[in-house]
Parts: structure tokens; C-alpha cells; sequence
């Protein structure tokens, strides 16, 4: 990096710029960031270079520890610890805002840049009551809460939707809601002074009363929506004139709230963190980041911890919003499919540094650095088909043939073979302070074929998670019984059981806590060879390199602590353990839901290669659709503890016969998108 | 390296804004790793010894260490470090001052307060000691029992330890010693302390062990066949040994405190066992007189108590679960 390459291209921007191109919102140029740790420095990220236009949505895309948080955290001088911003320039609407101090920061924080944080279940104050964390943003930053303000783009953007009526200042005064109910019967009158039709009249009120809300909509928005219905300019100027005068905090603080979508906000602006869900959370927290009006919102995953409906439905939001005030969006995600949705420009980030950027079609479409491409090929999207087992791989010129030849088979096997069956499963839990019983599970009934994977799919709460408990016989069925090999699981004595345990195995989703972290690798794979006293210490070493070696680790892995190892390592050890005792059943609950998508990719492969091996069950439970469709020969559809739909995988993915299934299918991000390589 | 550098134009990029032209990286800057490798060049590391290697960089535990080590070969050893008898007194040295021979003086009865000294570690230890062991042991077993099996048991054995949480150490201490003032053991300190003792190890382990049951290992290892009875031993209670032997550690200061404090009162340890508790009540109407004689049994048992509460903050630095993660 040297001097001259820096006048070079700020002369270029300068040029450009008379042009009338428009100004970078962001620019960040050879950004470098350090850690200070008790051994010496480690550089997070390194020649880090992003652009971000108003109005723009931009998307950082990496793994766990690609810098892509860190990156966005140093434009807003959040940096945590010890980082610091050793090299490079960051600049804001041409300013140079790199060596600020904090107080400076302070300054920008929330009136120029908003943050939407990653988890929304720690970034409430549990104590204080929603309304309150709002209002806080609004008056720490001096907003008026009278009237709203609009970015130069949005104002723009006013103006050519308006005719050239707009004119700022007292146009952008909010709806009060002590003048709303007049508005809307003055509003009433005049559509029907000019239409006899009454049902006309009854439609326009029916757009005016969702769309006028007060604290949110402006002046010249219901000038303009009267205007739109009929009402003669004059007199909607005269209506949105006398009634639209202005609102309260309090007005304004549900405003906020309805716009990032939540509903019946003036009563919800009154109740605490804990009495919302996750997503209503983080539609408090999109009003928070939101509330002073920045020109440039970051993002950190603000989705990522939702079900994906709920994810849907807010990204749409607050795409909706930004774009109506005009507001960046700087967008990070470890979701490549969410990342092509959402954003017009896209920077790929590995290892703290960032490997490509482009507008994010191209890049996706047509991925040019190593890294890309192995992203993309890992993506699960709709379009991936399911994973070809690697002994199917070799066997490349009767591949296709063999497939269809397997899936034959099982279809006519699928009557006798059928290896774990669930009947008119129902589990009830007692809620605390109710008096009735909460159903968590209700009559589900499904079956699994041998050598296939049955794939649970639903979102939180849906009881997907209870059923696996209940058919690894760690909870007891309210009702309904499970059938393992036709004989009932919980009718089994204690010796009846510890021989099911041989045969059904679970490895779940936490990587981090499945692991017994006092435990050595060796001992973790061990136990379940010693619990069930088989072979003696030599064997039982043998068997656990031949384990490792079946999961792709090395056996020198044995000798570690679960605490050195990757999340990704630490799931092939559990499936390792899992295989120990050769079970022919494993479920998998979110088993690959906490990691990295080439991770996942890898360990999906695993699986796949160890069920054509070893002729295993899976009964995979997830979230997510994607991973079903490169995994599953079934799929098991549950909501709210009933079944939705029961089908093989094919079926549900092209003609889905429930509505909530196509919910699930329409809300995968970048279902629609067809990623490839060249 | 800026991105003009080594920006690959492809054709449909030339429409982008300035600052947003496709730009790829030169391979060489960022080589791809094989996913999710192990490295292998790293020793292999348990808890343990990680929070070993924290502890031997710090300086408190190092300082603390060379005195706890030093206080144990006194006890153990006393007449490496003194040649005199401690029950020796001659009156005629009554309260005489401080001689290269004698570096401490004598106190009222004529004995060496330096040999007194040394001789009363042993006691102190071994009281702070037996104490810890037992109450580690009483404590740990009924506090483990109620956080593992929960219900009824925790209701139970939650209530019988918060019974003894009521009642005052030294009040309880008091009652109790009254009823064996005969006896001239050191174990009757030790029950005593014991007894009253193990009530706050119990509640440490309870909570440690609720929080270490509910983690997800133990689910795997049931479904793997394991009985919930093994299952505390083998998984449950490795894992909430931490913050009880923390605990412990600092507790064990705290033990010798209280046997000094009884001893003082006279109800302690037994006036033919030289313990720094009974030199310092012996002291305590000389102040004025001769303050030396106080002063050095006094030193001794603070310098004991010190180091081993700041072994137990090092301890806990070295297994505090937040340096633990990762």
C-alpha cells in the first residue's frame, strides 16, 4: 500500500464524481485489524476493502472466524477486547472517521450508523419494558418525534411518487394518535362525497386504516393516499393539513415498532423482553436500529438464530423499510442463498481477508476464487439433489442407473422392512401455573425404512425434537407406542433396553456440549465399548482408530480435549461414538444445524457415505429444508406437535399438498436462485 | 495491495459503481485449507493441564505455592527449623527480649516464642487440613445427592443444610466444645469445624452439579446405556469439581482462622498442644507489655491464611469457566 496509490484512486472517485455518479456511503479501504492476546497479536483481518452505496444492500458472506463480523463492528468503533484498527481507512459519506475517538463514535453511532445485533435474545434489557429501549435510542440520538426524517435519496424518491408536491419540513409530520379517528372520519366523508359506490368507500377506508399509522405515516402520505382514492387535491391537501399535526413519543415509539412489524405495538411497547418470542425480539431491535434514522444500518446475522418463516417476513420488512427511507444496509451472513436475495453487491470474505467481491449474481453464478467456488458447491439450495454416496461415486459410470435401481429396491422392500415405527405418538407436558396439559406432540404417526433417511422437518417448537427423544426412549410417550423391529420400545425391561442402546443411537446438535470436556477423544469413543463391556483394551483402541479413520480424523485426534477441537470435529467424533457399538439406527437431532456450510457439507457427506456402508437408518431431524433435500429419501412434516405432511422427499419438494409446506419451501433463502459453477 | 492491483475486470462488471467492480484474489494471498483439519503440530491439552499452564504464569499462585510449601515442611518437619523443646520454659527468660539464639524473645512463661512458633503449625495445619478433607467429603457427597437426583432428596437435604447455614459457627462451635471440654484430641476442632463447615461446600456442589446434569453429554451417554447412578460418578461430578475445590482451597485459610479463634477463646485445642491460637490468647494481656510476643504467632497465622486464600483465587483465575471456552 503507498501514497500514491491512495491519490490515484481518490482522483479517480473525484472524477467519477463530477460525473455526477453517486458518493459511497462507505468506503472501507485496506482495512487491517488486530487482537492483542497474551502471546503476541493476531491479525483478524487484513487488506480489507468494501464500498457501500446509499440506499444499497451490501452482504459480507464467510465462515465462523472470516473477519466478517469483525470488519462491520470496526465502522461502528465496537470493536470488543482488545481489537483495534491498525491500517487502512474507513470513511463515511467521505469522511474520514478511522482514528475517532470513542466519543466521536458516539456521535454517529445510532444517528448515522444502526446496529441490528445478532442474537435477540441477549440484547434486550430483561428489566426494562420495550417501549422504554426504544425511546432510549430516540432520545439519545435528539430525534424529533414530530416529524420524520427522510434521507436526500427517500426525499428524492418523494418527490417524482408525489409529482413534485413533496416539500419536506411540515409534509413529513407524523399522524398523532389523538387527531387519528378524526382523520379517518374526515377522510371517510370526503371519499364519500366523491364515489356513491359504498364499497368502494369501504375498501379506501380499509387501505387507510392499515396504512395510516400513527407515529409512522406522514402528511403527505395520506395526502397522497387520498388523492389516490379520489378525494380532489385541494381538499385532501385541506384534511392532511388540519389532521395530521404531529405525534407524541409515545405515538412515536409504536410507530417505530409497527413498522418493523410488529403488531399491536402500542401495547407491546409496554411489556418486557421476556413476555416476546425471538423473532418479535428482533423486530424491537430493527425499531431500535432504525429509530435515528441512519443513513447506513449493519446487520450482523439478524436472522440467523429464527426459524426461517419468521426470517422471511422480517428480511422482507426491513427491506421494505430501508428502501422507503432510503437507508444502506450493510448485511453480513455466513447464508450464501440469503446473501443472492438479499443484496445487490456481495463481498465474500476467508481468513480475514476478502477473497472476492461483485454484484452478487455474478459472483454466485459464476464463482472465480477457489473459495467461492467451494462455497457455492456447498450451499444447500433447492436446487442440489440428494448426496450420491461415495461408493456410488466410483461406481460413476452406473451411477444413475444404481440410484434408481436403490431407490427400487427400497420401495419394495419399504413394506416389510420397515425399521422404527411411530404410532399415534402423543406426549403432554405440564405447564407451570395451568392447569392444562400443554401438547407438545399430538398423534403422529410415521414410519422409517431401513437403510433410508427419514428427515423430521419443522421449526421451533413444532415437536420434532420430542419425538426423536421419545424413539431414542429418552422421554416416555404420553400415548402412542414406538416400534423398533416391531416390538414396542417402552415396554422393553432393563436388559431389552440396554440391546435397543446397542442399536439406536442419537448424536446431537450442540457440538459444543455433546462432548464430555473432561473426557479424552479416545476415552469419549471408548465409553460406549466399555459400557456395553466389549473386547478388552486392545480391541477396544483398534476399534477406536478404526472410528476415527471412518469419520476422516487422524488418530493422533485421540489423545485431545473435545475443547481443541472445531465444531465441525467435534460432531464427526460424536458420530464416531454413535457408530461404535454398529447400531443399524442413528438420529440425528440438528446434528449439523450449529455449523459452517462447508462443515456441514462435509459432515452431510459422512453421513451419507456411512449409510451406504453400513445400510444405517438415519431419522434426521431439522429445520432446514435444504439440508432434507440433499440428505432424505422421507420427510416428516410437523407443526405445532401435528403432523402436516408425510411424503417421500421428491413428492414434498415438487408438488407439496399443505400450504405450510410451501411456506417452508418459498421462504428457504435463495430457493429460487440457481447457483452453479462455470 | 488495493484492489485496482489485482481486480480481474470481467465484462458485466464495467457497469458497476466505483469501489464495486468484481474483484478477485490473487490465490497466493489466501491458500485454502482443507476443511475443518486438525492441526496436529499442537500438544494435546485436557483442562487440567491448561489451567496448569495458566497457573504457573501467575504470580500468585507461584508466591502463594513457595509459602504453602514452607508452612507444610514446618509443620511437617518443625525441628529442621528450630532446635528447642516448645514446651521448655524457664521463667527466669519471662518476657525477655529477642537474643541472636532467640530471635522472637519469650513470652510470659519464660518458653522461646520462635520454637512456640514453629511448633504451632503443625496443629493449625493439620486442623485446617483434616477440616477441609472432611467437609469436602460430608459436604460434597450430600450437595452432589441433591443437585443430581433432585425432588424430594434436594428438598430434604436443602432444608437440613439450611438449618445448619442458620445456626452462627462460633455459637454452634461453642455449644458443642462445652460438652467435651475433657477431651485433650485435636479432632474434636476438626468434627466441630466439620460440622458447621460443610454447609457451604454443600450448596457450592449442588448448584455445580445441576448446572453440570443438565449439559447435553450426559443425555448422549445415557442413550448410550449408561445408569444414572454411574453417570454422576463418571461424567457429573468431574465436571463440577472445579468451583469445589476453589471453594476448598479458600475455605482451608478460613478453618484455621476459626480453630485460632477457638483456641483463643479457650475452648479450642487443648492447652498441651502448642497451636498459635492458644500462644495468642496467652498474649493477648501483654500488648502493652511486650506486643512482640503477640506479634509473631499472629504473623505466622496470617501469612498461612493468606497464602492459601490466594491459592484459591488462582485456582479459580486458572478454572474460571470464561477462559475455559475454547
Amino acid at each position: 500500500m503507498s501514497n500514491t496509490t491512495i491519490e490515484a484512486s481518490s482522483s479517480k472517485s473525484g472524477a467519477t464524481q463530477s460525473d455526477s455518479a453517486p458518493r459511497p456511503l462507505l468506503e472501507v479501504k485496506d482495512l487491517q485489524v488486530q487482537f492483542t492476546t497474551s502471546t503476541g497479536s493476531f491479525t483478524a483481518v487484513r487488506d480489507s476493502d468494501f464500498t457501500v452505496y446509499p440506499g444499497q444492500w451490501v452482504a459480507i458472506v464467510g465462515e465462523s472466524g472470516s473477519g466478517k463480523s469483525t470488519s462491520a463492528m470496526s465502522v461502528l468503533g465496537l470493536l470488543p477486547g482488545t481489537g483495534h484498527v491498525t491500517g487502512g481507512s474507513i470513511k463515511l459519506d467521505g469522511e474520514d472517521i478511522t482514528h475517532y475517538t470513542s466519543k466521536q463514535f458516539e456521535s454517529i453511532r445510532g444517528k448515522r450508523i444502526g446496529l441490528v445485533p445478532q442474537d435477540p435474545m441477549s440484547n434486550l434489557n430483561p428489566v426494562w419494558r420495550i417501549g422504554t429501549q426504544v425511546k432510549e435510542a430516540i432520545v439519545a440520538n435528539g430525534m424529533d418525534v414530530k416529524r420524520e426524517k427522510r434521507s436526500e435519496l427517500a426525499q428524492r424518491l418523494a418527490d417524482s411518487e408525489t409529482d413534485g408536491h413533496y416539500h419536506g419540513d411540515d409534509d413529513e409530520l407524523f399522524i398523532g394518535s389523538a387527531q387519528l379517528p378524526q382523520l379517518i372520519e374526515n377522510a371517510r366523508a370526503a371519499v364519500a362525497s366523491v364515489t356513491d359506490d359504498a364499497e368502494a368507500v369501504e375498501k379506501a377506508m380499509a387501505h387507510f386504516n392499515e396504512q395510516w399509522v400513527a407515529g409512522s405515516s406522514t402528511r403527505w402520505q395520506v395526502r397522497e393516499d387520498l388523492i389516490a382514492a379520489g378525494v380532489p387535491a385541494d381538499e385532501a391537501k385541506r384534511i392532511a393539513t388540519t389532521y395530521v399535526v404531529g405525534a407524541t413519543m409515545d405515538d412515536r415509539i409504536a410507530g417505530l415498532l409497527t413498522e418493523a412489524g410488529l403488531p399491536d405495538a402500542a401495547t407491546r411497547a409496554r411489556q418486557y423482553p421476556y413476555e416476546f418470542s425471538g423473532g418479535m425480539r428482533q423486530r424491537a431491535l430493527i425499531a431500535i436500529g432504525l429509530a435515528a434514522r441512519p443513513e447506513l444500518l449493519i446487520a450482523d446475522e439478524p436472522t440467523s438464530a429464527l426459524d426461517v418463516t419468521v426470517q422471511k417476513r422480517i428480511l422482507d420488512h426491513l427491506q421494505f423499510l430501508t428502501d422507503s427511507l432510503g437507508t444502506a444496509v450493510l448485511f453480513i451472513t455466513h447464508d450464501l442463498g440469503l446473501a443472492a436475495e438479499r443484496a445487490q453487491h456481495i463481498v465474500v470474505m476467508y481468513k480475514g481477508r476478502v477473497v472476492e467481491s461483485g454484484p452478487s449474481l455474478e459472483v454466485l453464478q459464476h464463482p472465480q476464487h477457489p473459495y467461492t467456488k467451494r462455497l457455492v458447491a456447498a450451499a444447500p439450495s433447492l436446487a442440489s439433489q440428494r448426496i450420491i454416496s461415495a461408493r456410488q461415486r466410483g461406481d460413476a459410470a452406473a451411477a444413475d442407473a444404481s440410484l434408481d435401481h436403490a431407490a427400487k429396491d427400497a420401495q419394495q422392500i419399504a413394506g416389510s422392512e420397515t425399521i422404527i415405527e411411530v404410532q399415534h405418538l402423543v406426549k403432554e407436558f405440564k405447564m407451570p401455573r395451568r392447569k392444562e396439559m400443554f401438547r407438545a406432540v399430538d398423534d403422529v404417526s410415521f414410519s422409517v425404512r431401513r437403510g433410508t433417511t427419514c428427515a423430521i422437518v419443522g421449526e421451533s417448537g413444532s415437536g420434532k425434537s420430542t419425538v426423536a427423544n421419545m424413539v431414542l426412549h429418552l422421554l416416555d410417550p404420553t400415548s402412542g407406542t414406538v416400534l423398533y423391529e416391531g416390538k414396542d420400545v417402552h415396554s422393553f425391561d432393563r436388559r431389552q433396553l440396554l440391546d435397543f442402546r446397542r442399536h439406536v443411537q442419537p448424536v446431537f446438535q450442540n457440538p459444543y456440549g455433546s462432548l464430555d470436556p473432561m473426557y479424552s477423544i479416545y476415552r469419549s469413543i471408548e465409553e460406549p465399548l466399555k459400557i456395553h463391556g466389549i473386547g478388552n483394551k486392545k480391541t477396544r483402541l483398534a476399534r477406536v482408530r478404526e472410528l476415527l479413520d471412518m469419520v476422516s480424523l487422524p488418530q493422533s485426534t485421540m489423545t485431545r480435549y473435545p475443547n481443541e477441537l472445531s465444531g465441525g470435529q467435534r460432531q464427526r467424533i460424536a458420530i464416531a461414538r454413535a457408530m461404535a457399538l454398529n447400531p443399524d439406527v442413528i438420529v440425528c437431532d440438528e446434528a449439523v444445524s450449529a455449523l459452517d456450510v462447508l462443515v456441514q457439507d462435509q459432515v452431510l457427506h459422512l453421513l451419507n457415505d456411512l449409510q451406504a456402508e453400513q445400510g444405517l437408518s438415519y431419522l434426521f431431524i431439522t429445520h432446514d429444508l435444504a439440508v432434507v433435500r440433499q440428505i432424505a429419501d422421507d420427510v416428516v412434516v410437523m407443526r405445532q406437535g401435528k403432523l402436516v405432511e408425510h411424503a417421500t422427499t421428491d413428492e414434498v419438494f415438487n408438488s407439496p399438498k399443505t400450504q405450510y409446506t410451501r411456506d417452508l419451501l418459498d421462504a428457504i433463502p435463495g430457493g429460487s436462485l440457481k447457483l452453479g459453477l462455470d | 495491495m488495493t484492489a485496482q492491483n489485482h481486480a480481474i475486470a470481467t465484462p458485466s462488471a464495467q457497469g458497476a459503481l466505483p469501489g464495486q467492480e468484481r474483484y478477485v484474489a490473487p490465490i497466493e494471498e489466501t491458500p485454502l485449507k482443507e476443511v475443518d483439519s486438525v492441526d496436529e503440530s499442537q500438544p494435546a491439552r485436557s483442562m487440567w493441564s491448561e489451567a496448569w499452564r495458566t497457573l504457573r504464569r501467575n504470580p500468585l499462585f507461584i508466591v502463594s505455592a513457595v509459602l504453602i510449601v514452607l508452612v507444610l515442611l514446618v509443620a511437617i518437619f518443625p525441628s529442621l527449623f528450630t532446635k528447642g523443646n516448645p514446651n521448655y520454659c524457664d521463667l527466669e527468660n519471662s518476657l525477655n527480649p529477642s537474643s541472636p539464639s532467640h530471635p522472637f524473645g519469650y513470652d510470659l512463661q519464660g518458653c522461646d516464642v520462635y520454637t512456640r512458633t514453629i511448633y504451632g503449625t503443625r496443629a493449625s495445619l493439620s486442623v485446617g487440613v483434616l477440616t477441609t478433607i472432611l467437609v469436602v467429603i460430608i459436604g460434597g457427597l450430600i450437595g452432589a445427592v441433591a443437585g443430581y437426583f433432585g425432588g424430594w432428596v434436594d428438598a430434604v437435604l436443602s432444608r437440613i443444610t439450611d438449618i445448619f447455614y442458620a445456626i452462627p459457627l462460633l455459637l454452634g462451635a461453642i455449644v458443642v466444645l462445652q460438652m467435651f471440654r475433657t477431651s485433650t484430641s485435636i479432632w474434636k476442632v476438626v468434627f466441630v469445624l466439620a460440622l458447621f463447615g460443610w454447609v457451604s461446600v454443600a450448596r457450592i456442589t449442588r448448584s455445580s452439579v445441576m448446572e453440570a446434569k443438565n449439559l447435553e453429554f450426559n443425555t448422549a451417554s445415557e442413550a448410550l446405556g449408561l445408569s444414572r447412578g454411574r453417570n454422576l460418578f463418571k461424567h457429573v461430578i468431574p465436571n463440577s469439581l472445579a468451583p469445589v475445590i476453589v471453594v476448598a482451597t479458600t475455605s482451608l485459610g478460613t478453618y484455621i482462622v476459626s480453630e485460632a479463634t477457638l483456641s483463643f477463646l479457650g475452648i479450642g485445642l487443648p492447652t498441651t498442644v502448642v497451636s498459635w491460637g492458644g500462644d495468642i490468647s496467652a498474649a493477648q494481656n501483654l500488648l502493652r507489655v511486650a506486643p512482640t510476643v503477640l506479634f509473631w504467632p499472629s504473623l505466622a497465622l496470617a501469612i498461612t491464611v493468606l497464602a492459601f486464600i490466594m491459592m484459591g483465587d488462582a485456582v479459580r483465575d486458572a478454572l474460571d469457566p470464561k477462559s475455559r471456552s475454547l
